[in-house]
């Protein structure tokens, strides 16, 4: 379990790691956290000749909010920051439980927000609420940025929309609507330390007479290469109020769009299934807690 | 190789170190310090958490190369310079929180994290505190006992 020869570089400004990455191109990686690229460089599974470990870059670090504008979140912040934040835990609680959930109280201060859409892990537990409370990565390189929507930026088990010579800096996230709320909710075989089997997260608006739903986002992970935009749950519920009938047509639709595996963690069977309970659980939660706004 | 400095225990060590050296394997290996545990070698089992200026991290997923200018805190550093047991540690010892023990640097150094930052946690936050600590012996009940009582113990020696 020792790791192969690389260089490594820990440049302290944004610059500097674009122009190493620009330089290094695709014999680089980048290091933040690590608690995903030094497990793989163990298994020979990476063999990156450079290593640019970010962690030294103020840009790349915190959270910081602007009303009416949304939040800016580093990619390099650590997940335990994010858990933390009362400010993510007031405005955007499905990525607030979603921290929480992520590994240990270990791997929570040492892994990061980026690395985690970066590593783009089926099974993440923050990408799914991050793609149902609408944000956006921002790529950045010697170049220039561009801006992508998490869902646009994952394209699949591992994979990624990030160029050879860019490195996610920022996520934003936007003001979340008046009279919405987000949560979040996973299955997994144990309590503490377990790879989420299913997990998900929903995002609704209330419409001004506080009753009828008017926007709704539900995301499933765990049980499609990439975090799953439901299609069919926002046509069941917009411009309805909220009923136990609708709630148990829509937690089948959602069954239906749900493509589970099975692996290690659980049959596909058990996942749809669980498909199933977390829709109604959260649709419910998340109703409620839009109401209380 | 690359010299760097190491500040272990509020001690500087002068270290040769090549990048791809993890910070476990020097503690252990270099500076001679074999408090700290390999475990898994995964980021799973705990044993080799270190705290990083107060916060517990997994020695053997961190490259040493990173921890320059930071101060580390292995279970050496515990005791005081007398060698008296720090309350966490003569905890563990009095609530028979030790079995086989090769757990027991990663869980008191998360314990101490978890204190530092709430002096007096339930036994719900103290759980949570040490769920990236495995004991193969099982021996939860009586760490969680521990923990519990070093916080009190801690706190009302505070109130004195």
């Amino acid at each position: 379990m020792y790791l192969h020869e690389f260089e490594y570089y820990a440049p302290m400004t944004a610059e500097e790691a674009f122009g190493l990455i620009g330089r290094l191109g695709s014999n680089a990686k980048v290091l933040a956290g690590g608690t995903d690229l030094l497990l793989m460089m163990k298994e020979k599974m990476l063999t990156p000749q450079y290593l640019i470990d970010i962690n030294g870059v103020p840009e790349f670090q915190g959270i910081s909010y602007e009303p009416a504008k949304g939040t800016v979140i580093g990619a390099a912040t650590k997940i335990a920051e994010i858990e933390h934040s009362s400010l993510i835990k007031e405005k955007y609680f499905a990525l607030h439980q979603a921290a929480g959930e992520l590994g240990s109280v270990q791997v929570r201060s040492m892994a990061t927000i980026g690395g985690n859409s970066c590593h783009a892990s089926p099974a993440a537990e923050t990408t799914t609420p991050l793609v149902a409370l609408g944000a956006k990565v921002l790529l950045a390189s010697d170049a220039g940025e561009r801006e992508l929507p998490l869902e646009d930026f994952i394209l699949g088990n591992r994979k990624t929309a990030l160029g050879e010579k860019e490195l996610v800096s920022r996520f934003i996230l936007p003001e979340p609507a008046p009279r919405s709320a987000s949560c979040y909710g996973h299955i997994g075989l144990r309590n503490a330390m377990e790879i989420d089997a299913v997990n998900m997260a929903v995002n609704l608006v209330l419409e001004v007479s506080g009753r009828k739903i008017k926007e709704l986002k539900l995301v499933m992970g765990s049980v499609a290469p990439k975090p799953l935009v439901s299609l069919e749950v926002p046509a069941i519920l917009v411009g309805h109020e909220l009923s136990d009938d609708l709630v148990e047509k829509a937690a089948l639709a959602a069954c239906g769009e749900a493509k589970p595996i099975s692996d290690i963690r659980a049959s596909a069977e058990y996942r749809r299934e669980m498909v199933y309970v977390l829709a109604r659980r959260l649709l419910y939660q998340a109703f409620n807690a839009a109401q209380e706004v | 190789m690359k010299l760097i400095q190491l500040d272990i225990n509020n001690q500087v060590y002068e270290i040769p170190v090549n990048p791809r050296d993890l910070l476990v394997d020097v503690i252990r290996k270099k500076v001679g310090l074999t408090g700290t545990k390999k475990g898994c070698g995964q980021g799973d089992c705990g044993a080799c958490t270190v705290l990083i200026n107060g916060v517990p991290v997994l020695s053997c997923i961190t490259l040493a190369i990173s921890c320059l200018g930071k101060k580390i805190s292995t279970i050496e550093g515990m005791a005081d310079e007398q060698g008296n047991l720090h309350p966490i540690q003569q905890a563990f010892v009095d609530h028979g929180a030790v079995q086989c023990g090769f757990c027991t640097p990663g869980m008191i150094l998360s314990a101490k994290a978890l204190l530092d930052q709430n002096p007096l946690p339930s036994v719900l936050e103290i759980k949570r505190s040490i769920s990236g600590n495995i004991c193969r012996c099982t021996g939860y009940k009586k760490i969680v006992e521990a923990i519990s009582a070093a916080a009190k113990e801690i706190s009302t020696g505070e109130v004195k």
